[in-house]
């Protein structure tokens, strides 16, 4: 066929198919998840009977009980040493994790296969089901919510450390091996350096995500804010509900700020 | 600035190890892949010989290179430097021995982001303990090394520069200064000037010959250009399809002999050109002062 067009050209590389293969199996779940019965049960008729019972509540939601601010100081500080807590342990376990889980600082095929596995595991997993078991097993507070948050980051920065591992330069560590390294003294001495800026990029991206987090773990118990949020949403009180909701936007705006003027300095 | 020079009390201090000699038998690289790296290939390497090794892309230079250090591994044939026999060395005796060979890469392969000593104080993790190495605790000795290896390249005034903010010919030297710090019986180099402009070029071949004639290390130099492989070998290996097909003096070999290495015409491509190459003069040259 391609010899027709012109004279040795080689043949066309194939998988354009798979492309429109993809696009055709999204359209059909998304189809069935809508179609009435089977799937997601999503009518504009429900949303229109609920909206006069919507609007009352974003009228309480408007107007914030400030009286209530003293009650929260105390969650609020522990909802942001958790988020802290939880993205140093789990920064400083990314670092031998995301060397184990790449190629060019860990070439054995097997241990990189187990790293690798067990973490797709841990990633597999929602935090809030960590805190729900983990509630379970040592109690309400707000240790599990570290530990659930702790999964959490090891799960996202090993895998987006491991993979800006696997696209830097080997050199370094090819002149580190050259001269008589072992693998772990290539690692620390050649590579690590180089691979600080992602490093600290991916924790900071995890610590601001864990600040969110880590609001809503206390709603299956795990300490924090959530705690308070489940307790003011079962009473009704959407005025002081609001104003949690306004300190969580001010602290997270706050935070991803921080974070944003540490990034750039890392660069 | 100091440079090397046989009366350098610093020089002196390092008791210099006694340069290796290198023996091939037979050898052949097979990759993976299939491809023939080198084709049985015999050769002797005299202790304290400065080679260069010429050839077109894909002859085999860096596999040759790269087999004497066991980055690369012999599919059969026998590899011996030193006294050792570096085909059987595997773990811990492997390491050992690479201790003892510097290389010196194209692309300079320093770590761009720390600083210029931690990338020498590489050259000294063959001597440091793993524990050493993860707190970056280096002994005091391993810090006078490579604080004099970087003396003798001119860079001792960027200890504390990061490698990344070097031009390429201050990095090719750090890369060099690396090397010495291991005290290497042999040093590798790999298209060492490649990257860099021609003036820089000469003074980092003219840093290697140094290493040559006044520590007596054995340097073998993989090089593409004919004047440079010429003007600072003394002795001209020339290789074509995995093979030796010129083995002899540099300074003689006719370009004739160089058309026969690379089975074509040589021309202009072929020719760095620049600063002069005194090859054979038997005094060193001054370097220039820090290339750009
Ligand atoms: N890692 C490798 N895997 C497969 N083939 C290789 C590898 N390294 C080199 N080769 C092949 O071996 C031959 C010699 O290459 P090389 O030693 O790099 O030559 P040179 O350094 O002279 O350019 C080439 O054909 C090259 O494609
Ligand atoms: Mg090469």
């Amino acid at each position: 066929m391609s010899a027709a067009e012109y004279p040795g050209l080689p043949a066309k590389p194939g998988g354009r198919w798979k492309i429109w293969l993809a696009i055709g199996i999204i359209a059909a779940i998304t189809a069935v998840t809508l179609a009435p019965g089977i799937g997601v049960d999503f009518s504009l008729d429900a949303i229109l009977r609920n909206w006069r019972n919507g609007t009352e509540k974003i009228g309480q939601l408007l107007v914030p009980d400030w009286s209530f601010f003293p009650r929260t100081i105390a969650p609020l500080w522990e909802t942001i040493q958790m988020a802290i807590i939880a993205s140093v342990i789990g920064a400083i376990v990314s670092v031998p994790l995301s060397m184990w889980a790449a190629r060019l600082t860990n070439p054995n095929p097997v241990t990189r296969g187990i790293v690798r596995t067990l973490l797709n595991i841990v990633r597999a997993v929602p935090d809030l089901l960590y805190a729900a078991v983990l509630v379970a097993m040592v109690g309400v507070g707000a240790l599990p919510g570290i530990i659930a948050l702790v999964l959490f980051n090891v799960g996202i920065v090993v895998k987006l450390v491991s993979e800006a591992i696997e696209s830097g330069d080997p050199g370094p560590g090819e002149a580190a091996r050259a001269a008589g390294a072992t693998q772990t003294q290539i690692n620390r001495a050649a590579l690590l350096p180089d691979i600080w800026p992602p490093f600290i990029n991916q924790a900071l991206y995890a610590f601001e995500l864990n600040v969110r987090a880590s609001t809503v773990l206390g709603l299956v118990g795990a300490g924090g804010l959530g705690l308070l949020i489940d307790a003011v949403r079962t009473f009704y009180r959407y005025d002081q509900l609001s104003l949690i909701i306004l300190e969580i936007l001010v602290v997270v705006v706050l935070i991803d700020w921080a974070s944003a003027v540490i990034r750039k300095r890392v660069k | 600035m100091t440079r090397i020079s046989p009366e350098t009390p610093a020089g002196a201090a390092a008791a210099a190890p006694a340069p290796w000699s290198i023996r091939l038998r037979d050898a052949t690289v097979r990759y993976p892949n299939g491809v023939v790296g080198l084709n049985k290939i015999s050769l002797d390497i005299e202790a304290g010989e400065m080679v260069s090794i010429v050839g077109l892309s894909g002859s085999g230079k860096s596999s040759l290179i790269r087999t004497i250090n066991g980055l690369v591994s012999l599919s059969s044939g026998t590899l011996e430097v030193g006294d050792h026999r570096m085909d059987l060395a595997r773990g811990r005796e492997l390491r050992r021995l690479r201790g003892q060979i510097g290389m010196i890469f194209q692309g300079f392969n320093l770590a761009g982001r720390t600083t210029v000593l931690n990338n020498v104080l590489v050259g000294r993790l063959a001597h440091t303990s793993v524990a050493r190495t993860l707190v970056g605790a280096y002994r005091p000795r391993d810090r006078q090394l490579a604080y004099e290896a970087l003396d003798r390249v001119g860079m001792l005034e960027r200890v504390y520069h990061r490698a990344a903010h070097l031009s390429g010919g201050q990095q090719q030297r750090v890369a060099i200064a690396r090397a010495l710090a291991q005290e290497p019986g042999i040093v590798l180099a790999d298209e060492p000037v490649a990257s860099l402009d021609p003036p820089t070029a000469h003074a980092v071949m003219g840093d290697l010959r140094r290493i040559n004639r006044e520590l007596g290390i054995t340097v073998l130099v993989n090089l593409h250009l004919l004047d440079l492989a010429r003007g600072y070998g003394n002795r001209l290996i020339g290789l074509r399809a995995g093979e030796i097909v010129y083995d002899g003096p540099a300074a003689s070999a006719t370009d004739a002999d160089f058309e026969r290495i690379y089975g074509r015409p040589i021309g202009d491509q072929d020719l760095l050109g620049g600063a002069a190459s005194s090859a054979s003069t038997a005094s060193p040259v001054s370097l220039p002062g820090e290339p750009v």
